[in-house]
């Protein structure tokens, strides 16, 4: 298994427990958004809590948390959104 | 039912500065519609503990925010007869009392202006990723995650 790192966008409330805007994540080739969310909490475990109300995105648009991720994909943590 | 015997006047903005609602209004006066509907969210002060909110501040996950207000606006154009959408979203710190989001719907009659508008704003609430956080006397919160310093 040669690994990768992905990209991952955190807003609002995510990159507040976490205090940081971006992070990389490294994981495992062929990997699924909910094996990488597995590996962030590992190092961000501040954001083990938002499991069940977070949702995801890759490359701007929401993605299910079976979806591959692969290289160069942009992922994004996203809280419940709370605009208007 | 979009009227395709016109050129789509539409606009979709996220904006980092007070909201011309009126430049909004303006824009969407035509002569084939006979409503224009229009709402402003704006920002309230609660009170709890003693304490109130001072101001919100609001972020966004750009473009994907962008994308997601046109994605709104085309949904309308399939669920009613609107001859122009405009929705305006501002980021940033807004003071007690100031516009958020303002949306304004031109139709040729006031019921599917009326409910575009509706539908827009519980939308937004639904599918953009913008986040809210409530800046109190004592603390902040994430609105919707409860995340935040108050009651620390």
């Amino acid at each position: 298994m040669s690994g990768k790192s992905v990209k991952v966008l955190l807003f609002g409330a995510a990159a507040d427990l976490a205090g940081e805007r971006e992070i990389e994540v490294n994981v495992g080739d062929d990997s699924s958004l909910d094996e990488l969310w597995e590996a962030a909490i590992r190092e961000y475990p501040r954001l083990s809590p938002m499991h069940g109300t977070l949702a995801f995105g890759i490359n701007g648009e929401y993605a299910e948390r079976n979806a591959k991720v692969s290289p160069g994909d942009e992922v994004a943590f996203l809280p419940p959104v709370s605009g208007g | 039912m979009s009227d395709s015997g016109s050129i789509i006047s539409d606009t979709f903005s996220i904006v980092e500065e007070k909201i011309d609602v009126e430049a909004m209004i303006s824009a969407a006066q035509r002569p084939d519609s006979g409503a224009i509907n229009t709402f402003v969210g704006t920002t309230r002060v609660d009170e709890s503990d003693g304490a109130s909110v001072e101001y919100l501040e609001y972020e966004a996950y750009r473009p994907m925010a962008d994308g997601k207000l046109s994605e709104i606006g085309a949904e309308i154009r399939e669920k009613w007869d609107v001859r122009h959408v405009a929705i305006t979203h501002r980021l940033g710190k807004v003071a007690p009392g100031e516009a958020s989001v303002a949306i304004v719907v031109a139709s040729p009659r006031r019921g599917p202006a009326f409910e575009a508008s509706r539908y827009a704003i519980e939308r937004i609430k639904e599918i953009v990723p913008i986040w809210k956080r409530e800046v109190w006397s004592d603390g902040y919160v994430w609105v919707g995650s409860q995340v935040g310093t108050r009651g620390e």
